[in-house]
């Protein structure tokens, strides 16, 4: 049984390959080698949707499709986890933070003098 | 009670509220065990707290009894003063009070503000990161190389393609070793009373300092725990260059520099460690540094709750 965290993943990359809006069934169908019942997809669909990445429209049945495309999310996730808007003790254990690029010669000079 | 436990103490919390952080701060010894050091700060700014604390509180429970457990317990029972209650009595008391709950209260919302942001930012990455090549560490499909960790109940590493494309296999498994010493050590814990209190104290002019300290030291901490991990005779130039070419690459439009990028300074210092390592401090320094801190909480502890000399 795979669990709800990789399940939404699923679904989530369905929904972003996806050309438009899609219904709970669609998506289970979509899915159909992993024998997923219409709650489960519900079930995942809210979880998305409470979190914010997911949003449904008002026709019946209702359909799905994602608040921001892929790109637009990693590009809001890098912001949120490693910029300034960003809790800077949240993203503590960032490798290295980037340095300007007279930093970055001076240090690649101590590499090579080293 | 003599009022000598009050100054002594107000003493105390003034030398631990700058010249001893100031001296820590620009101490050499520390980059030679970041892991003393990192003792050393705890110590310094929770004695800092209990003193002032005690200072303030001793002194307004003076009228009450000879010694604090003695004064808190006739407080508590409703017993009456001994001596004639002034009004500075009921302000240091109040002062105490208001700063006990503000560095606590700040302790407590940082935790919960951390918390929250790391669950949401847990969300985000689970949508899209997948399994890298490395074990337990997740793959980010990201031009820019970046690494870092989420720590918590469920710790995630993640590495960005951009990482992945830039550094070679040793460079990546240093990084790896890196991050993980951080998750393993909890270094997040080190670090959250210095945020907190740095929000709580932006007028003390040691606290922004010791923040920077105390992150500058986690992370040479954490190079030193990942290169005992690493084989290889060349490991520290390995996990030196991974620095370099994350530090370098990540200057693009990529990634927001954000508060992240003043650490220029703390980057050149891990680097130049990696290349010319100082000699490890000697047994009895370790020592010494040890019995400091621990004489260091005890000294206000003693203070507040033996009986007045």
């Amino acid at each position: 049984m795979a669990s709800l965290g990789e399940l939404e993943r699923t679904v989530m990359d369905r929904l972003w390959s996806a050309s438009g809006p899609v219904s709970a069934a669609e998506l289970r169908e979509g899915l159909a080698d992993r024998g997923l019942a219409l709650t489960t997809v519900h079930t995942v669909l809210t979880r998305l949707e409470q979190k914010g990445f997911v949003v449904h429209d008002e026709a019946r049945p209702r359909r799905f499709r994602p608040r921001a495309t892929r790109e637009e999310h990693a590009a809001e996730l890098m912001h949120e986890v490693l910029g300034q808007a960003g809790d800077r003790q949240a993203a503590l254990a960032r490798f290295v933070g980037g340095v300007d690029a007279d930093e970055a010669r001076l240090l690649r000079e101590l590499l090579d003098r080293g | 009670m003599l009022p000598a436990t009050a100054a002594a103490l107000a003493v105390l919390a003034a030398l631990l509220a700058w010249p001893v952080p100031a001296l820590l701060e620009r101490a050499r010894w520390p980059r030679r065990d970041p892991l003393v050091a990192l003792v050393c700060w705890q110590a310094v700014g929770l004695a800092g707290g209990l003193s002032i604390i005690g200072a303030l509180l001793v002194h307004g429970l003076a009228p009450w009894g000879h010694s604090l457990p003695e004064a808190a317990w006739s407080v508590l029972t409703g017993h009456p003063a001994d001596a004639v209650v002034r009004g500075d009595h009921w302000v240091t008391l109040t002062l105490a009070g208001v700063l006990a709950a503000e560095l606590v209260g700040v302790l407590l919302l940082s935790w919960l503000r951390t918390t929250r942001t790391r669950r949401r930012h847990r969300e985000l990455l689970e949508l899209v990161v997948r399994p890298a090549a490395q074990p337990e560490a997740r793959l980010l499909e990201h031009p820019a190389p970046v690494a870092f960790c989420i720590p918590g109940g469920r710790p995630m590493l993640v590495l960005s393609s951009g990482m992945v494309a830039e550094l070679d296999d040793a460079q990546l498994a240093a990084v790896v070793a890196h991050e993980r010493a951080h998750l393993r050590e909890h270094h997040h814990l080190y670090l959250l009373p210095f945020v907190a209190w740095e929000a709580a104290l932006p007028v003390l002019p040691a606290a922004a300092g010791a923040h920077a300290a105390v992150r500058t030291l986690v992370e040479m901490r954490a190079d030193d725990v990942a290169l005992r991990s690493l084989s290889g005779p060349d490991r520290r130039r390995t996990l030196a260059r991974a620095i370099v070419a994350a530090a370098g690459g990540a200057g693009g439009a990529a990634v927001p520099s954000g508060a992240l990028a003043v650490a220029g300074g703390a980057v050149r210092e891990r680097v130049v460690r990696l290349l010319a390592p100082p000699s490890p401090l000697p047994g009895w320094a370790r020592v010494l540094a040890l019995a400091s801190a621990v004489l260091l909480l005890l000294v206000p502890t003693a203070l507040l709750l033996l009986p007045a000399l």
